[in-house]
């Protein structure tokens, strides 16, 4: 036993200061993907738009009036339209990806003649981030996982949250076992038609007020199985939803972001628009 | 002894004609498919058995089997007259679950199965099976409930007690249902299906490079060997050489991939056996390996950096040097914390004798993997079917005899030794002196990889325009997950569970698909 006491001792602190800015990003990998709309052409939108396997990009029209939607939520990080288009897409560095409002995932740019590729300004979307910006939760909060139909990679970051990297419990976060003590209800997973009841009675064992947080590409959107004959999803369809994280799978970050962000205690960071702008 | 596939399946009435490369491809008829496969099975291993089913063909049949000491494959195909066939689980053991997957996946019947309950559907009405086929139109499936209960344990003082689908911490959807008497597990039985995503259905009539997203999404612990298998799958139905430098980045991935896999499941097991800084030791190396894949590949889960033909994480130069510094850090750090676990004497204590799968057992259910070796096994596609650059470098295979929970620790850290060193050949410049023959492309393939939990079989069908027309994925936990109840059966008390699941290590993502 002394020997363990030693080796534990000889490592030190290996905690991540996440959400300390000191802290964001040391997880290693993007959470998603960014539309650098001031060097698209809309022949490189309508080329990734081809490239993107999920409808995370789509563009219609032509040369000379035409538009492109990217959205992050269907996005599961492929990386193809990243190589094929790289003065159009990067990588979005900060993990802090999570929103409150599903259309915050989503940018649209269009373009006609004599005008080049524009955003559209997310207007409407504030006044309904404000009101459901109030949470009743701002201190510790218990966290009900359900794998609604995942292929386990959510899972495996989600493993990583209780390890001395991220440490959940440092910031009064917990997972409890039973849904009967949860504030939060983290799902993962397209919900394939096997979990959907599994998923319900979780949800309906909750006491009110409660929360639910959509976690990774699947649970926003479905993923590479939205539409499948197994996929009930998204997870909107079935519970209403506060907090969407995107990502395949969303890193340890990303999804600590989502639940502080549902709690009040994180901002959101998403800035669609001003990425274009970035490195 | 590169001879012995085809002098068995001559020997069994077959007329084998070279396929692909490192293929015998065997076309029959129903009765000598039933007679062959039943024979070559008692001697050599059932890798895979499954069904195809389109629409104005006949139903098919394809096993694919295979022996010690020849790198080959066989691949026998039969077409059915009818919708039944006679099953072959009375002689096969393997075959059973196999059977059932077709019987509920395509609707056809294996006449005289012993135990026929559908293995991954639960409410899906049987007459539109979801691999049949026709598609699954649009529009609700009514509702039918199918699952039969499986005969329990009654007796005085036994009781049931069912754990799941939703478990108590963030773990995948199974359900276990466990009769226990007092303190002894008297059985468990595990109902899997949660997460059936039809992915390989999803796939059908994709351009093979988009297919290849979802066999990364197979399962995300395993995201880079099914997706490997299934590359190779496509390149050799295409005809695609891959570069050596190509195949040494694969091989290095693929081994990160096994070193990650087996910290995160050592963690597992430290924590089921109230371990807590071994559990965190191995978090950390588990962590770390996934930042390094990120800075490698820009994916934690190595997801990506695979491309039909090649590998889009090109290692360069610093890059290998990187891989081959953290791998010697990594191999100290493990050492220790073996040589500590080894001399716990609580740990020993709680893994000796857990959760017996005799080497017998082992056998007759054709297991793969880290599984299959610690009941004594000697199987291993990285030396006995070499792909990727695993020919340029040396590795033992370890193998433990007794089948406990013990031996599938050893093991895991045997080959977690094993990984790292060969991360630092392959760092050092271990390279394939020439790509494997990829063939003339046939548009049928077979496709293989050792993923962390054993061997990954994928079998693809490409039409002219490189669609995919019929993609079967053959994960290890779908050999793996077999055996399951019948370790947990051998004398268990019910504390022995976590580490009975722990020691498995089987996802049920890659048995639901």
């Amino acid at each position: 036993m002394s020997r363990w006491i030693a080796l534990g001792l000889a490592t030190g602190v290996r905690t991540t200061r996440f959400p300390d800015p000191a802290g964001v990003g040391d997880d290693g990998a993007p959470s998603a993907v960014a539309c650098r709309w001031r060097a698209l052409t809309p022949e490189v939108a309508l080329a990734a738009a081809d490239t993107c396997p999920t409808r995370a990009i789509t563009a219609t029209g032509s040369a000379t009036r035409g538009r492109l939607c990217l959205d992050v939520g269907a996005c599961i990080a492929c990386g193809r339209c990243v190589s094929r288009f790289p003065e159009a897409f990067s990588w979005a560095a900060d993990p802090r990806v999570a929103v409150r409002a599903r259309d915050r995932l989503t940018l649209d740019v269009r373009w006609g003649p004599g005008q080049p590729p524009t955003p559209a300004e997310p207007t409407e979307l504030a006044e309904q981030v404000r009101r459901r910006g109030r949470s009743l939760f701002r201190r510790s909060l218990h966290i009900r996982h359900v794998d609604a139909g995942s292929c386990n990679g959510c899972e495996a970051e989600l493993q990583m949250l209780t390890t001395p990297y991220v440490d959940l419990s440092r910031l009064g976060l917990f997972f409890t076992p039973t849904p009967r003590h949860a504030d939060v209800l983290l799902v993962t997973g397209v919900v394939t038609r096997n979990m959907e009841a599994a998923l319900r009675s979780t949800y309906e064992a909750m006491p009110g007020p409660k929360l639910v947080v959509a976690s990774g590409a699947c649970a926003v959107e479905g993923g590479c199985f939205a539409g499948g004959p197994m996929t009930q999803g998204p997870l909107d369809r079935l519970l209403p939803v506060d907090v969407y994280v995107p990502g395949c799978p969303p890193t340890p970050q990303a999804v600590l972001h989502g639940l502080l962000l549902a709690i009040d205690r994180a901002a959101e960071h998403l800035d669609l628009v001003g990425a274009a702008d970035g490195p | 002894m590169t001879g012995a596939l085809a002098a068995m399946a001559a020997g069994a009435g077959l007329r084998p004609e070279p396929g692909p490369p490192a293929e015998l491809r065997a076309r029959c008829d129903g009765p000598t498919f039933h007679a062959a496969v039943g024979r070559l099975a008692q001697t050599g291993i059932l890798a895979d058995l499954f069904a195809t089913t389109r629409p104005d063909q006949p139903a098919r049949l394809t096993a694919v089997l295979h022996t010690a000491h020849d790198p080959r494959w066989l691949v026998v195909e039969t077409e059915l007259a009818g919708r039944d066939f006679p099953s072959l689980t009375p002689t096969v053991h393997a075959a059973s679950w196999y059977e059932r997957e077709i019987q509920e996946m395509h609707g056809l019947e294996a006449e005289g199965h012993p135990a026929p309950a559908p293995l991954r559907l639960h409410d899906w009405p049987a007459d539109r099976p979801p691999m049949g086929a026709r598609p699954t139109p649009p529009g609700a499936v009514p509702h039918v409930p199918r699952w039969e209960a499986p005969p329990t344990v009654e007796g005085q003082g036994v009781f049931q007690l069912p754990l799941g689908p939703v478990r108590s911490g963030p773990q995948e959807s199974a359900r276990f249902l466990f009769s226990s008497g007092g303190e002894d597990l008297v059985a468990v039985t595990p109902r899997l299906g949660y997460k059936f995503r039809a992915v390989e259905r999803m796939a059908e009539g994709l351009p093979a490079d988009r297919a290849l997203l979802l066999a990364e999404r197979v399962a995300g612990t395993s995201a880079f060997a099914n997706a490997l298998a299934f590359a190779r799958a496509a390149e050799r139905a295409l005809g695609l050489a891959v570069a050596p430098q190509a195949e040494r980045a694969r091989t290095a991935l693929a081994e990160l991939e096994r070193l990650r896999h087996h910290t995160h499941a050592l963690g597992r097991l430290a924590e089921a056996t109230g371990l807590g800084v071994a559990a965190a030791q191995y978090a950390l190396l588990t962590e770390e390996s996934l930042r390094l894949a990120a800075e490698l590949t820009g994916h934690r889960y190595l997801r990506g950096s695979l491309v039909l033909g090649g590998c889009r994480a090109g290692l360069d130069g610093p890059a290998w040097g990187r891989l081959g510094q953290r791998a010697t850090a990594w191999a100290r750090r493990a050492s220790r914390i073996r040589s500590i676990l080894d001399a716990t004497a609580t740990f020993r204590d709680r893994l000796d004798t857990t959760a017996i799968l005799e080497p017998a057992a082992a056998a007759a259910h054709h297991l793969v993997g880290p599984v299959a070796r610690a009941s004594g096994l000697d199987r291993d596609c990285r030396r006995d079917h070499p792909f990727a650059a695993y020919a340029a470098v040396a590795f033992p295979v370890p193998t433990a005899g007794t089948g406990d929970a013990a031996a599938r620790a050893t093991i895991l850290l045997d080959e977690m030794d094993q990984a790292l060193a060969i991360l630092d050949q392959l760092a050092a410049g271990a390279v394939p002196p020439a790509p494997w023959d990829p063939g003339r492309g046939r548009g049928a393939a077979l496709g293989w990889a050792e993923a962390p939990a054993g061997e990954a079989l994928h079998a693809l069908e490409l039409d002219l325009d490189g669609r995919v027309v019929r993609w079967r994925a053959r994960p290890p936990a779908v050999v793996n997950w077999h055996p399951f109840a019948q370790a947990c059966a051998s004398g268990n008390n019910l504390t022995d569970y976590p580490v009975i699941e722990a020691s498995f290590a089987l996802a049920p993502a890659e048995f639901d698909r």
